[in-house]
């Protein structure tokens, strides 16, 4: 296939980093315009990630989805509209500065490892089973990095209410710290949600396909690691009471190992097996 | 026939509160007011009332707007039952361009005591809707009561003039709305009395805030206290527990040492599971030790920070004022043009007058030969008529508006120049060429040998 099949993807990788400049450019005072033209942005950036994925989808003949660097685009969208929910539905605009760039640069590193070529899923891979798996997965992702962004938002509010200077919190829909905190709360629960029934599902599939719910493959360690740190997250906060800096705090530690790790785990995971490797 | 828009008033900046109450109107007491007023100052054509706080103002349109200013102060002195010689030194008189540019910076609350605060256009409204009920509201004083509007509104849009807390007690209560997401199910706690921290009580129960408890060093005054706020007494030795269930505490006692460290604060904080606190400190000495502010989830605000937020906001709001005097002055000169441009309404009314005039006498006068045309030439003439007429007469309109860019009595001096010399031949008397519409024509055919001459080709 020639490499035209990765037109959308330049699209939404352009949109987003136009989605970037204008989030940050917002933060200067009297140019809070600006954000929603940095809305905007991210909304067609999101738009042609969608068409992409649709196109490439269509070539497939299911999610274009066979590995890491694959999945990045998916992880991109789901973000990108959650992160728009945020910033549109819930007036939390210091979103834009986190989501913008993380989407714009998940873009960049699938294309930099995709192998522009028409993706051939694996015939094990060609199943109903594949989107649930894979959406629910990374929609999972996708609300915890921004419970981390939500958590960078809330302890700057909160160190500039704490260091007396709270001028700039002051106008317009800035979102309480209660607010923020109530978020943050609720994008883990959903996220755990997801991920559980990513788990669940994943067991079920590999048991249909496979003849058995788990293998001990890297992928399915990881998951698991993750699942319980987010689980004790969870459960931090509703029974030792942690909330406020201290939740956010340990958001923010927990989305960037899982984050950071899993991407390892995921980088190498290139070479084939369940969850990987090159089909060229 | 100028008419002239006048203001006479005074406000907080010239005169005291002595003053103003005197000459102070009770909301409905000012319909009847500008009744008494039409009957007493004949030479106002128009006239409102503004009667805050803050200010009483009247606001007129007249011919003479220097007698009528005199007759308006007269008036408020008999109608008030004051002597002129009370108020006279904190009086302000303004005429045209200056009266309306005050107008509009009353309305976008530039001239306000706190600039930027939101009651006036109320108050500007009610006045509008109460002259226009007298009936003393005419074209002009609706146009500029209208501009004030929208010159508010648009100060208020584009610039942060109305932002920001610029007191102490809604400096707290802005600050409580950061941290809390709702007030509605919060517990505000209350100790001690005090006028700023009754005020902020008072303001956090206007914004929702659910239980409101006050507790005092003896339970007689704490009684008083919460009988004053509607809000619940508690004995002083059932603070600490108070303090679990609060989520805004105000703290106003006198004392010598803090109330609240860390120390005593801690077990309070684990029975709290560490909910957010704001801890509202306006004693002097301060009530809560400042550490606390250093612990989880605990923001803590003396007199000063809220001060210090205060300040800030008023400082901001100062700078967008310097914006907002930039709108008023556009906006000032677009009414100015259309008050201008109003003047010279009869004299362009006359001036298309006779030009129409001028165009029907001559075709009448032609209507013989133009009978013989064919009905495409018929039209011909027509249109080449009516386009000379509109040609002529925008010309004249487009000079017109030119002059009145600069001053007012020159475009009206151009106009009415151009008005007589427009006028038809026997002069001031077009009934003349309105009688020849029943004449025949003939006569002025045979007159009009260079009309004539133009006909045969």
């Amino acid at each position: 296939m020639s490499s035209n099949n990765l037109v959308w993807l330049v699209l939404a990788v352009a949109s987003y980093a136009v989605a970037t400049v204008c989030f940050f450019v917002a933060r200067s005072p009297g140019r809070a315009q600006v954000g929603r033209l940095g809305s905007f942005a991210l909304g067609a950036g999101a738009l042609a990630n969608a068409v992409d994925l649709v196109v490439r989808g269509v070539e497939a003949g299911n999610l274009p989805v066979a590995n890491f660097a694959q999945s990045l685009p998916l992880l991109a969208l789901l973000t990108a509209i959650a992160g728009l929910v945020l910033i549109v539905g819930f007036g939390i605009g210091l979103i834009g500065i986190f989501a913008a760039p993380i989407v714009c640069v998940a873009i960049v590193v699938a294309l930099a490892l995709m192998n522009p070529r028409r993706i051939v899923l694996p015939e094990s891979l060609r199943s109903g089973w594949l989107p649930v798996h894979v959406t629910l997965a990374l929609g999972g992702y996708a609300l915890f990095v921004l419970a981390a962004g939500v958590s960078i938002v809330y302890l700057i509010y909160e160190y500039r209410l704490k260091s007396k200077r709270p001028a700039a919190l002051m106008g317009g829909h800035v979102p309480s710290l209660e607010k923020l905190d109530r978020i943050n709360y609720r994008l883990l629960l959903w996220g755990f949600i997801m991920l559980s029934l990513a788990i669940v599902s994943g067991a079920i599939w590999a048991d249909a396909t496979w003849g058995h719910f788990w293998s001990w493959e890297p992928q399915e360690t990881w998951s698991l690691i993750t699942w319980i740190l987010y689980a004790s997250l969870l459960e931090s906060r509703l029974t030792a009471g942690w909330r406020g800096r201290r939740a956010a705090t340990l958001t923010l530690v927990v989305v960037m190992v899982t984050l950071l790790l899993g991407s390892l785990v995921g980088l190498s995971l290139m070479h084939p097996g369940k969850h990987g490797g090159n089909f060229d | 026939m100028d008419q002239r828009l006048l203001i006479v008033g005074i406000n907080h900046r010239g005169a005291p509160v002595s003053v103003r109450e005197r000459l102070a109107y009770a909301p409905d007491e000012i319909t009847a007011a500008l009744e008494r007023l039409k009957a007493a100052a004949p030479a106002l054509g128009e006239a409102a009332l503004i009667s805050t706080c803050n200010r009483v103002e009247l606001i007129g349109v007249s011919s003479e707007a220097a007698s009528a200013a005199d007759a308006a102060i007269e008036f408020l002195a008999a109608d008030r039952t004051i002597e002129t010689s009370a108020f006279a030194p904190a009086i302000y008189r303004l005429e045209g361009r200056d009266a309306a540019r005050h107008l509009f910076r009353v309305g976008a609350s530039l001239d306000s005591m706190v600039v930027g605060e939101p009651q006036i256009l109320g108050q500007l409204k009610l006045a509008y809707a109460q002259a226009a009920a007298a009936g003393t509201a005419g074209l002009i004083l609706h146009r500029a009561f209208h501009k004030a509007f929208s010159v508010a509104k648009r100060v208020r849009k584009a610039t942060l003039i109305g932002r920001g807390a610029v007191s102490v007690s809604s400096a707290a209560v802005a600050l409580a709305g950061r941290i809390f997401d709702t007030l509605s199910d919060k517990t505000v706690l209350l100790m001690g009395a005090g006028r700023t921290a009754e005020l902020t009580a008072r303001h956090l129960r206007r914004r929702g805030v659910r239980s409101l408890v006050v507790t005092s060093r003896t339970l007689d005054h704490a009684n008083r206290l919460a009988e004053n706020l509607g809000a619940t007494p508690v004995p002083f030795d059932a603070m600490v527990h108070q303090l679990e269930l609060a989520d805004i505490v105000i703290g106003s006692l006198t004392v010598s040492a803090p109330v609240l460290g860390p120390a005593e604060f801690e077990p309070v904080a684990r029975a709290r599971h560490y909910r957010p606190l704001f801890l509202i400190d306006l004693g002097v000495p301060r009530n809560f030790d400042e550490r606390l502010n250093s612990l989880e989830n605990v923001y803590l605000y003396d007199i000063d920070d809220l001060g210090a937020v205060a300040t800030e906001n008023r400082d901001e709001r100062a700078r967008e004022a310097g914006r907002a005097e930039a709108i008023v002055e556009v906006e000032l000169e677009s009414f100015m043009r259309w008050l201008d441009e109003l003047g010279l309404v009869p004299a362009i009314k006359d001036i298309r007058l006779s030009i129409e005039e001028l165009r029907d006498y001559e075709l009448r006068r032609h209507r013989g030969w133009l009978a013989s045309l064919e009905p495409v030439e018929q039209e011909r003439v027509e249109s080449l008529t009516r386009g000379l007429a509109n040609k002529l007469f925008h010309r004249i309109l487009r000079g017109l508006r030119q002059s009145s860019d600069g001053a007012g009595p020159d475009s009206l001096y151009t106009a009415e120049l151009a008005r007589r010399l427009l006028r038809a031949p026997s002069a001031g008397d077009p009934d003349e060429i309105v009688d020849s519409d029943s004449d025949p024509s003939d006569d002025f055919d045979s007159d009009d040998v260079e009309n004539g001459d133009g006909e045969k080709k």
